[in-house]
C-alpha cells in the first residue's frame, strides 16, 4: 500500500492568504496565495508544469478560473477534493507529479470558505434523515467521552490542548483566531458548550483562506537556492475494517487509519517518531490531537494526557504540535488547511518562524484526516 | 407513518414493539454490517440481507447543544444526544439517543425506538429511529 517516489522532491515555495471571516471570494484569496508562493520560490508561472487545486466549496472548474488569473500557459489543471484533507491530497498529487517525472515543477493551491459550503453528501429526506444529525462535532465528541471512560481523561486536558493552540496562534499573522491575551484553560471551559465535552473554543475555527506550495525536482531546487526542504514521505490511505466499524455517520474512518498511514510514512522516510521536531495534525477538536500523539507514535497508548500536563507538545517542549495554532486557532477553511500545515512546516524548517520558531527544527510531520475516509501524512526534512 | 430512511430501518411489524435495522451478513467472513453492503468489504464475497437489533450496549455518547455545520434546527428542544451502540452481532450503530445526558452511562443497555420528525408531502407522519435506555 505504501506509495513510492521515483526521484527526490523539494518544497521551493509557500504562500498564504490569512485565514478568517473577511468576506473575500475564495478564488481571490487563492490568487494571492498562489502569487505569494511563486514569489517565494522565485519561479515564474510558465515554469509550473502542473497545478493541483484543492477546494471543497468552489463549484465546478473554480480551480481552472484561478489558473487563468495566474496565467494562460496551457498547463494541466486538476481539481482535488478530499474534504478536510483536500489541500494535503492536492499537495501529495503535486509531489508525485514531480517524483514520477511528469513535471519538474508542480503547484498545489487550496482556497475555500467553510461558511459557504453545503453539507456532506446525504441520503435522508428533507435533511431529516439519520445522516443529517451526525455532525462532526458529535462524532469527535464521542471519541472524547469514550476516552474519558477508558483512560480517565479530564475535560481540563481537552481545554489545555485547545488553550495551547490558541496561544500558539497569537504569534501567527496568518491565523484566524489571534487572542490579545494568554488564553487559559478556564476561559476555554467557560465558552459555549457545542457537543459535550467540547466547547466553542475547543472547536476548529471555520472561515475562509488560501494556501499554496510549489514543489520541484532536485535540479530545480538547487538552481533556485535557499534551504533544501525535502518531502521525504508522502502517504495517503482510506480505511480498513476494524472491530466496531462505523459505516453511517462516521465523519472519518477508524483511528487506526492514522496509525497505518503514519507507519507508511515513517517507513518511506526511514525515520521514526523520535526523529520529529514538530508536528501538525487535524486538531478539529482537542480529542483528535490527544489521540494522534499516540497514533503517530509520539508516546504509548493511553499516555497522551501526560504530554499535555508536562507541556511537551507546546512550543518550547520536546515535540511541539500545531505550532501555528492548528485547526483550532489558525483555522480550517477546508481546501487550504492541509497546505497551511505545509506552509508552517516549511517556514519552521527554514528557521523563519519568528516568535513561534522551534529551535533547530529539521524534520516536521503533517497529518490530515478528511471526512469520508481519508488520511494523509507528509514528512518534510531540511537536508 | 413513513420512515425517513427506508433503506436503513423498518417500522415495527405486527406483534413487535420496536423497529429493526436493515443490515447485511457475509457467511464467508461471518461479519454483519449496517447499513446494507453490496458485498462483504473484507472478503469481497456475497452478502445477504438481515435485520439487526433492536437492542445493544452504549459504547460512546455526546449531547449536541449547537448545530455546528449542520442543517437541523434544534428549535426550542435545547439540543439532542447522539450515541454509538454495539449490537450483539458485532455492529456499531451511530444514532440519536432519547433523553438528556443524565439518563445513561457507557455500558447501558439501549433499544431502538421511533421518533417523529414531521410530515411528508402527503401529510403522512415521518419517523426516524433513535435509541433509548432500557430500564
Amino acid at each position: 500500500m505504501t506509495s513510492r517516489m521515483g526521484r527526490r522532491v523539494f518544497v521551493v515555495g509557500v504562500g498564504m492568504h490569512p485565514f478568517g471571516n473577511q468576506g473575500i471570494p475564495a478564488t481571490d484569496m487563492g490568487y494571492v496565495a498562489g502569487v505569494s508562493a511563486l514569489d517565494d520560490a522565485g519561479v515564474d508561472f510558465p515554469e509550473v508544469g502542473a497545478l493541483y487545486n484543492g477546494y471543497i466549496g468552489g463549484g465546478i472548474t473554480a480551480g481552472v478560473h484561478v489558473a487563468k488569473d495566474l496565467g494562460l500557459t496551457g498547463l494541466p489543471v486538476t481539481h482535488v477534493e478530499n474534504a478536510s484533507a483536500t489541500g494535503s491530497s492536492a499537495f501529495g498529487e503535486a509531489v508525485h507529479a514531480v517524483a514520477g517525472g511528469r513535471v519538474d515543477v508542480a503547484m498545489a493551491l487550496g482556497f475555500d470558505d467553510m461558511n459557504r459550503m453545503g453539507g456532506l453528501g446525504r441520503s435522508g429526506r428533507r435533511g431529516l434523515g439519520a445522516e443529517d444529525v451526525m455532525l462532526p462535532a458529535a462524532f469527535f465528541a464521542m471519541w472524547a467521552t469514550r476516552r474519558m471512560h477508558e483512560v480517565g481523561t479530564s475535560v481540563e486536558t481537552f481545554a489545555a490542548i485547545a488553550a495551547k493552540n490558541w496561544n500558539h496562534a497569537r504569534e501567527n499573522p496568518m491565523a484566524q483566531r489571534r487572542a490579545d491575551h494568554e488564553v487559559t484553560v478556564e476561559e476555554v471551559l467557560a465558552s459555549t458548550m457545542i457537543s459535550y465535552p467540547h466547547t466553542s473554543k475547543m472547536a476548529c475555527a471555520a472561515g475562509g483562506g488560501a494556501a499554496a506550495a510549489i514543489v520541484a525536482s532536485e535540479d530545480v531546487a538547487r538552481r533556485l537556492g535557499g534551504p533544501m526542504i525535502e518531502v521525504v514521505a508522502s502517504q495517503q490511505r482510506s480505511e480498513t475494517y476494524t472491530d466496531g466499524h462505523v459505516f453511517l455517520g462516521a465523519v472519518i474512518g477508524p483511528a487506526q487509519m492514522t496509525r497505518d498511514t503514519a507507519a507508511d510514512a515513517y517507513e518511506q522516510a526511514g525515520l521514526g517518531p523520535r526523529d520529529l521536531d514538530l508536528v501538525q495534525v487535524h486538531d478539529a477538536f482537542p480529542i483528535e490531537e490527544l489521540v494522534y500523539y499516540e497514533l503517530l507514535g509520539i508516546c504509548g497508548d493511553g499516555e497522551g494526557d501526560k504530554l499535555v500536563v508536562t507541556g511537551e507538545t507546546s512550543l518550547g517542549g520536546r515535540i511541539p504540535f500545531s505550532t501555528d495554532g492548528g485547526l483550532t486557532a489558525r483555522g480550517h477553511p477546508g481546501g487550504p488547511t492541509g497546505l497551511a500545515q505545509i506552509h508552517e512546516t516549511v517556514v519552521q524548517l527554514r528557521r523563519a518562524a519568528g516568535q513561534r520558531q522551534v529551535e533547530g527544527a529539521r524534520t516536521g510531520l503533517c497529518h490530515m484526516a478528511g471526512a469520508g475516509s481519508v488520511c494523509v501524512v507528509h514528512i518534510l526534512q531540511r537536508t | 407513518m413513513v420512515p425517513t430512511d427506508p433503506h436503513l430501518f423498518r417500522l415495527p411489524a405486527d406483534g413487535e414493539d420496536r423497529p429493526r435495522l436493515l443490515g447485511s451478513y457475509a457467511p464467508e467472513s461471518g461479519l454483519h454490517f449496517w447499513p446494507r453492503r453490496k458485498r462483504c468489504p473484507v472478503s469481497r464475497t456475497p452478502v445477504r440481507d438481515v435485520e439487526l437489533g433492536p437492542a445493544g450496549t452504549l459504547y460512546a455518547w455526546t449531547f449536541l447543544h449547537v448545530p455546528r455545520m449542520g442543517k437541523v434546527s434544534f428549535g426550542d428542544t435545547g439540543g439532542y444526544a447522539v450515541g454509538q451502540v454495539d449490537l450483539p452481532e458485532g455492529v456499531r450503530v451511530q444514532a440519536p439517543l432519547m433523553g438528556s445526558q443524565q439518563d445513561w452511562s457507557i455500558g447501558d443497555q439501549m433499544a431502538l425506538t421511533l421518533f417523529p420528525v414531521g410530515t411528508d408531502d402527503d401529510g403522512h407522519e415521518l419517523v426516524t429511529f433513535r435509541f433509548e435506555v432500557l430500564r
